[in-house]
């Protein structure tokens, strides 16, 4: 496949880079990594005139447990000792993205952008051509809830709702300068719009509290394969505890809703309480109680809501030491 | 719109420093390929889904396919071809002996794989050598004889680097006694 025509710039700073995108607007894409991006290129999926390179970017690479650069390299920050030492939920969590080849060239902040997907989308300009596109591509109806004015595609990275339960913020430049907002609040609804970078703006960091350290955190993924696919559900727990007593926790659920899904307000009933198999049990049920998930991805809503409950059991029971924490983030 | 203009990279590739003229869209892969004339490395998905165009640039391994030209200036890319040296590399000659290659598409990608390991860790344990060539898809021999490929190469490496120990050279000829 040959990518549709584009214009490269690589810019060499942060600053460089901001003006690029402030001058081509809704006309460039930033690439990384180019892991997904290019492969929705090739697909001819929003394709732009000008792509605007980051790899040259050496302030956006670097990185250690308190922030890290949105240009590090996935594998690179999946194998660091520190970061094993003292964030292992994260090496965990990297270690189930995508594959050990495109781990190489994949970034973090790639990751967090990845785009959302579904499968009446995801799919090339002659599949997409014969039901007349959708929303996100060239269409102008939802090929999954009919009548729906709003894109309903899904959120799959896997390491914004690891990231979020840990309290991580990102740093933002833009023409205005930069800002920093909670990575909770970085994603917004619907599947086109997606976050809230504006005009111009770039992800430059991520920033991890040192409190996080002290937290006990999981994260669990389903996917069809064991290696190359896709979430289909990621449940990621970080919690505080003392022994089995949940003293604080956080919930996110990756791969059900267009953007990660925080399930906070499904659990606040259980802080305070010991957790044994039977609590655990029922933070899950409560968890998955409610969800709406579509049906837009490799596995059905009804089984995704069900391992929505037993991964979020699975993860309570790991975070306060009931089983042994999953050697790999899967299953 | 007007297509934007080829410009002219340099980059090493096995050893040989080459000039070609890219468009900003051109992948690497295709420049290797219909470029440089450097086969080897294969097509199969163009969706970074199979791993058999994988390379290596500078020292790391990654997908060609997904890899833009452009990126590659001043890289140091090393591709299936870049291994014999004029002899088969022991990958080679164990993926052969091992039964580990038939149709042979995925071979190249699978190799390269194994070979960035191997560069970075000599003795890699099964899991190890599992979880290096999870993103290389073979359809054709199953994988039990590549993870034994690539175990037969690293114990020939190790051996090399001990070249006077014949006798465990030929004990590892007798538990590998597939050559033809
Ligand atoms: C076969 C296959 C399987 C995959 N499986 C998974 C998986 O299991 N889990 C998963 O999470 N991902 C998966 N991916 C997607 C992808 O490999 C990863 O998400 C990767 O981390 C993306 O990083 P990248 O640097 O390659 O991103 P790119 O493709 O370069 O960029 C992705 C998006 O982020 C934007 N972007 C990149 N950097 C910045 C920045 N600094 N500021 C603003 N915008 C930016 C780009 O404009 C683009 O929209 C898979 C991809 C493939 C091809
Ligand atoms: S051709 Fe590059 S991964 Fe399949
Ligand atoms: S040998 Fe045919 S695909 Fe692997």
């Amino acid at each position: 496949m040959i990518l549709p025509p584009f214009t490269l710039h690589e810019p060499k700073t942060v600053d460089e880079a901001v003006a690029l995108k402030t001058k081509f607007g809704k006309d460039a894409d930033f690439v990384a990594g180019g892991t997904d991006l290019l492969c929705n290129y090739k697909y001819e999926i929003n394709a732009k005139p000008h792509v605007i390179s980051l790899g040259t970017v050496t302030e956006l690479k670097s990185f250690d447990t308190t922030r890290i650069g949105a240009g590090a390299l996935l594998d690179d920050v999946m194998t660091d000792s520190g970061m094993r030492r003292d964030l292992p939920v994260i090496p965990a969590a990297i270690g189930v993205i995508s594959s050990h080849l495109l781990r190489q060239t994949g970034t973090v902040g790639g990751n967090l952008m990845v785009d959302t997907r579904c499968f009446w989308f995801n799919q090339s300009k002659f599949w997409r051509d014969s039901i007349s596109g959708c929303l996100k591509s060239e269409g102008d109806a939802c090929r999954v809830v009919w009548g729906a004015k709003e894109c309903v595609a899904v959120y799959s990275g896997d390491l914004a709702p690891v990231l979020i339960t840990l309290g991580a913020s990102v740093t933002i430049a833009g023409p205005k300068g930069r800002r920093v907002v909670p990575l909770g609040e970085f994603y917004e609804h619907d599947g086109i719009k997606r976050h809230v970078l504006g005009e111009g703006e770039l992800l430059v960091e991520i920033r991890i509290p040192t409190e996080a350290r002290t937290w006990k955190a999981s994260y669990r993924k389903l996917r069809t394969r064991e290696s190359f696919d896709f979430p289909v559900l990621g449940v990621a727990v970080a919690a505080k505890v003392d022994g089995d007593l949940l003293l604080d926790a956080h919930v996110n659920l990756g791969a059900v809703h267009t953007t990660p899904l925080s399930r906070d307000g499904a659990i606040s009933q259980f802080i305070g309480k010991r957790i044994d198999e039977a609590t655990a049990s029922e933070i899950g049920e409560a968890v998955a109680d409610g969800l709406v998930i579509h049906n837009n991805t490799a596995m059905t809503p009804a089984y995704r809501r069900k391992m929505v409950a037993v991964f979020t059991k699975r993860c309570f029971l790991d975070v306060t030491g009931k089983r042994a924490v999953a050697e790999t983030a899967s299953r | 719109m007007s297509q934007p203009p080829k410009e002219v990279i340099k980059f090493e590739v096995n050893g040989r420093t080459v000039e070609v003229a890219v468009r900003p869209y051109d992948v690497l892969l295709d420049v290797l390929r219909n470029e440089l004339d450097l086969i080897g490395t294969k097509r199969g998905c163009d969706q970074g889904s199979c791993g058999c165009c994988a390379i290596h640039m500078d020292g790391r391994p990654v997908l060609s396919c997904l890899t833009l030209a452009k990126w590659a200036a001043g890289k140091k890319i090393t591709t299936i071809e870049g291994l014999a040296n004029p002899e088969p590399h022991p990958l080679q000659t164990a993926f052969e002996t091992c039964g580990a290659t038939q149709c042979g598409f995925c071979t190249p990608g699978f190799i390269m794989s194994a070979k960035a390991l191997l560069d970075r860790n000599a003795e890699p344990d099964e899991a190890t050598i599992k979880e290096h060539i999870s993103g290389n898809v073979c359809r054709c021999t199953g994988y039990l004889q590549i993870v034994e490929a690539v175990q037969k190469a690293s114990e020939e490496l190790l051996e090399k680097d001990r070249p006077h120990d014949a006798s465990v050279v030929e004990r590892n000829r007798q538990t590998h006694p597939a050559g033809r």
